[in-house]
């Protein structure tokens, strides 16, 4: 194959990797959320441990980012916000992801 | 509960930083809407024209120097240790007029019932890793572009403690053996913070990472929500993303 072809694919795949590994530090920037005067990440991990403890406790204790314990007395408050801010962020991923692949 | 951000600005013979601090003044006012307060000197505050921000005028040390892109340039950085005591507000955003705020994510600190916090790891948005920092000192690095605090009494002491690692600099230096041979407040910072929490190593830190473009990077333009940066022929934009520009060049883009 023309090696001209293969260095315009390559500068390519750098750019949409680049730009790929960008979007999710991005992602995870903005999933950062303070509530009850702690940090907590809006990821799948932190929802699903709020949404497991949740079944079994009106009020549970919670690590923050910063492995601080944090008092939760409302779940299913912070189980929303939670959730509204990791779809917000997926959300502004997915389109940037769909105009990558328009891209590649 | 006053909330505020707190830039140091002074111009140098070889930077301008005066137009960095109004890019960033331009960000903080869309994304983060705080009151701004500038500490600068004489010489720079003439060329800020802004009358909704407040102004400091102190009169800078001169001595240090930076190298920054083959040569030693100066670099008026010290007067950052007397950020408690100049701050207006009790809860206070004190960043680099070289850190653009294209998100308002940094609010967020300001909500948590953390009294000080700044980041201890960084994003190289080039992908290349090109800061890391390692094995350039034996004590873990921080990075003070990027610092929240309230004004508390463990909060004063930090402050104190960086005054006197300043003061002090070349011992404390020598101590960490630090690579660099300038005072660098990232440096004085991470000193402190050691030294304060008893040399042990865990704190508070900004859960993600800073992200850097550094300074080999030109930057070819700016615009209220992204940055077009350029390298060995490549270009690539970064958008809707806080980062700390060390191309000090892009004050003169649009």
């Amino acid at each position: 194959m023309d090696i001209g072809k293969l260095k315009k694919y390559s500068d390519l795949a750098h750019d949409l990797n680049v730009t790929k590994r960008n979007s999710l530090e991005k992602m995870r920037a903005r999933q950062i959320m303070a509530y009850n005067g702690r940090l907590f990440r809006a990821d799948a991990q932190t929802i699903n441990t709020v949404s497991t403890l949740q079944a079994h406790s009106k009020e549970f204790y919670l690590l923050d980012t910063n492995d601080n314990p944090c008092l939760i007395t409302d779940p299913e408050d912070f189980l929303r916000k939670l959730i509204a801010r990791n779809q917000e962020t997926l959300n502004t991923l997915s389109q940037l992801h769909d105009s990558l692949k328009r891209r590649s | 509960m006053t909330t505020g951000v707190l830039l140091y600005c002074f111009n140098t013979p070889t930077t301008a930083y005066h137009k960095l601090a109004e890019k960033s003044i331009s960000l903080i006012k869309k994304n983060l809407k705080l009151p701004i307060t500038v500490v600068t000197d004489n010489h720079t505050k003439k060329h800020f024209n802004d009358d909704t921000i407040d102004y400091i005028i102190v009169t800078a040390k001169t001595e240090n120097f930076r190298f920054y892109r083959g040569q030693n340039v100066p670099w008026y950085n010290m007067e950052r240790a007397n950020a408690y005591d100049h701050s207006p507000y009790e809860t206070t955003l004190l960043l680099d007029c070289d850190y653009l705020c294209f998100t308002s994510n940094l609010l967020e600190l300001c909500d948590s019932q953390y009294d000080f916090l700044l980041h201890d790891k960084v994003h190289d948005v080039t992908g290349l890793d090109r800061i890391v920092g390692k094995l350039q000192s034996t004590l873990p690095i921080v990075w003070a572009t990027v610092v929240m605090f309230k004004k508390t009494e463990r909060v004063q002491m930090i402050f104190d403690m960086v005054k006197y690692v300043q003061k002090n600099y070349e011992h404390f230096r020598n101590l960490y053996r630090i690579k660099f041979k300038n005072y660098r407040n990232d440096y004085a910072f991470a000193i402190a913070l050691h030294q304060l929490n008893g040399q042990v190593g865990s704190q508070n830190f900004i859960p993600t990472p800073m992200s850097m473009l550094p300074h080999e990077f030109d930057v070819l333009e700016t615009d209220q929500n992204s940055v077009v940066y350029s390298y060995n022929k490549k270009i690539n934009v970064l958008t809707n993303t806080d980062v700390h520009v060390l191309d000090k060049e892009f004050a003169n883009v649009g």
